[in-house]
């Protein structure tokens, strides 16, 4: 199994420190008063920069076949035609839900 | 078999429709992520509850949220990142043979998911006291909204959802230990280690996600 990918043990403890750093600076910009909606972009994007340090280096996509990134990748638009479709029904709506 | 018994060993592992080591590795692992992917669905879902329910009462979210610890969420963040840290080295002990540091690793790991449990333990129980339960049984008058129930129903789900997984997680990292124990791996095969780690690291990624969409929305 000589293809398979090892990574040394400082390079796991640099992604950890990283994604230690990223989940301090997304709490530190909350200190700081974005205003609306950036706030939320600001979280979504740091939030997705993780995710994608921890599937890329901790899951190994970085030396993983194309065909597991296609997964994910994939995984992820359909979650976005899920919202996106819902979206064009229920943010068009003049009473959400009765009773609701 | 004209094999020496350290040949048979090694071997071992490989069933006999694949064409060798690598091939099942790879095998396993593809199938692993076609189950990440339906992960991503399953937790896909809630989001998408998330998603609407705040563009219809986005300041229901704002007013919800304040009654979240941001710190102990920090934490539990804190501590996931640890275990994820701890899980991809376990996976380099299995790849170094390292027997021991890959249960030393491993009971890390699961100390790391008991901690985070307790926490969230001690978080459920708080909203229980002030009567913050999901649905239909809300019975807390603190915040001036209406669907208030609806914020904490999501909440409950979204983060009972993923405390089920890290119990989940919990129950295979003890199981690979066990294994472990037995020598089950070395270099050669790991694939459970490997793919338990795939499982632990997507739980990570979730709760990357809910710790600012539920706790850090002020």
């Amino acid at each position: 199994m000589s293809g398979h990918h090892i990574s040394s043990a400082k390079f796991l403890w640099g992604v950890g420190i990283v994604l230690l750093v990223l989940t301090f600076i997304t709490v530190a910009v909350t200190w700081i008063e974005i205003p609306s909606p950036w706030n939320v972009v600001v979280a979504i994007a740091i939030a997705v920069v993780k995710a994608a340090v921890v599937a890329m280096f901790f899951m190994n996509l970085w030396w993983d076949t194309k065909f597991n990134i296609l997964l994910l990748v994939m995984s992820i638009i359909f979650f976005m035609i899920l919202v996106g479709i819902t979206l064009l029904d229920t943010l068009y709506r003049t009473d959400p839900i009765p009773s609701f | 078999m004209a094999q020496t018994s350290a040949n048979v060993k090694k071997g071992d592992h490989v069933q006999h429709h694949f064409v060798d080591s690598d091939q099942q590795f790879e095998s396993a692992k593809m199938g692993m992520w076609i189950f990440l992917v339906t992960e991503i669905l399953f937790f896909g879902g809630l989001f998408l509850a998330y998603i609407v329910f705040r563009s219809w009462y986005p300041e229901l979210y704002l007013m919800a949220s304040d009654h979240l610890d941001t710190f102990w969420g920090a934490v539990n963040t804190v501590v996931l990142i640890g275990s994820s840290l701890t899980v991809a080295m376990a996976i380099r002990s299995a790849q170094l043979n390292q027997q021991k540091g890959l249960i030393i690793n491993l009971a890390i790991t699961i100390a790391l998911a008991c901690i985070f449990m307790v926490i969230k333990y001690f978080e459920y129980t708080h909203k229980f006291e002030l009567g913050i339960y999901p649905g239909a049984y809300y019975a807390y008058d603190g915040i001036p909204h209406d669907k208030a129930n609806i914020f904490f129903s999501i909440y409950y789900m979204m983060t009972g959802l993923h405390g089920i997984h890290v119990l989940i997680g919990i129950g295979l990292m003890i199981w690979l230990i066990v294994r472990a124990r037995k020598g089950h791996f070395h270099s050669e095969y790991y694939t459970p280690v490997e793919i338990t780690g795939l499982y632990w690291h997507l739980v990570d990624i979730i709760w990357i996600f809910l710790f600012p969409l539920l706790y850090l929305i002020d």
